[in-house]
């Protein structure tokens, strides 16, 4: 069958007319993404702790990293320490008797602990809180500070009673987030 | 593609040595020190007087020090003295023209203190304790007792040196 001229280009602009305007479609999707609490840390793997010698305290000083995100309103973080292991070998300080300190500097996200704690093998000591509503990174309202990091100065007495010899104790950070 | 994969896992591998311990829920630093030989020592008379009684007796004064001592196995230490700076002004003693400062010691275990009476020098230290290998203490005490020489050359006046004591391992 013959179809008329007229009506042969007619068909042809409308394909014509469908390519130049395009398949043009919206939708509507609603993505849920539920972000749940979490908190990271990464601490060095040493640190040599030393003593400018008269007995001093032997110190040293570490910077903890860490990552957080609370729950608005009601959330909040908390990095602990507390020592893994009593110092070995023996014949040295102890942990137990109150041997190792430390003091927290300013954290850049939270609040590191205020005045001097003591070390302990069966208590975890506070070094950060950190309150609700906390993110880091991705822009405002986040911090900007993505690790954020709290310097710790660690300080161990320096006894005429040791012995002579090197020394060392695993320290356990943890952090918890609500 | 295994040697890819082992290749991946050993770059993985020297990534996480070169940048610290990764971020996780705990994390630990084991910590360090070394403890060494040490002696420490505090002269706790900043000032020693030296008086006498008149009719040219001796000029008599105590200085006492407090040590710490950690000597160890194989280490000794010593506590020595020296006439750092002769009296002062002119006119008056000095050790370093012949004038006869001397001292004795006492001091409690596990020092041990200097026998005699040695004389005090501006060139040389010369001892005043002794401590043995093993040896600990966290509040030793001691005390050089001095005895100057009373001269009627001397000029009247006052007059100061300074004694310098030194802790050493040996």
């Amino acid at each position: 069958m013959t179809m008329p001229l007229t009506r042969r280009m007619g068909a042809l602009a409308l394909v014509l007319s469908s390519c130049a305007i395009g398949q043009v479609a919206t939708f509507t999707q609603t993505v849920n993404v539920q972000l749940a609490p979490a908190g990271k840390l990464s601490s060095p793997a040493t640190l040599g702790m030393v003593t400018p010698g008269g007995f001093l305290p032997f110190s040293g000083n570490l910077l903890l990293n860490y990552r957080a995100r609370t729950t608005f309103s009601t959330g909040s973080a908390t990095i602990t320490l507390q020592s893994a292991t009593e110092v070995s070998p023996s014949g040295g300080p102890t942990i137990a008797s109150g041997s190792l300190t430390y003091t927290c500097g300013a954290a850049q996200v939270g609040v590191g602990c205020a005045g001097t704690q003591v070390v302990s093998t069966t208590l975890q000591r506070k070094v950060v809180d950190i309150p609700a509503g906390v993110c880091m990174g991705g822009g405002s309202p986040c911090s900007a500070a993505n690790p954020a990091s709290v310097p710790l100065q660690f300080s161990m007495d320096n006894n005429p009673g040791y012995d002579p010899g090197s020394y060392n104790v695993r320290l356990l950070f943890t952090i918890s987030s609500l | 593609m295994k040697r890819y994969t082992i290749l991946t896992l050993a770059l993985l591998a020297f990534a996480s040595m070169a940048f610290g311990q990764a971020f996780g829920t705990t994390g630990t630093t084991n910590l360090t020190i070394t403890v060494g030989p040490e002696l420490a020592i505090r002269v706790d008379t900043a000032t020693t007087p030296l008086t006498n009684t008149g009719g040219f007796s001796n000029f008599t004064g105590t200085t006492n020090y407090s040590y710490k001592v950690r000597t160890g196995s194989v280490t000794t230490a010593n506590i020595k003295l020296q006439v750092t700076t002769d009296f002062s002004p002119s006119g008056g003693p000095s050790v370093g023209n012949g004038d006869t400062l001397t001292y004795a010691c006492s001091a409690v275990a596990p020092a041990t203190a200097c026998s005699g009476t040695p004389a005090a020098s501006t060139s040389s230290q010369t001892s005043v304790a002794t401590f043995a290998s093993g040896a600990k203490s966290n509040n030793g005490t001691g005390s050089v007792a001095w005895t100057l020489v009373d001269n009627p050359a001397w000029d009247p006046g006052a007059y100061q040196a300074t004694v310098t004591f030194t802790a050493s391992l040996t």
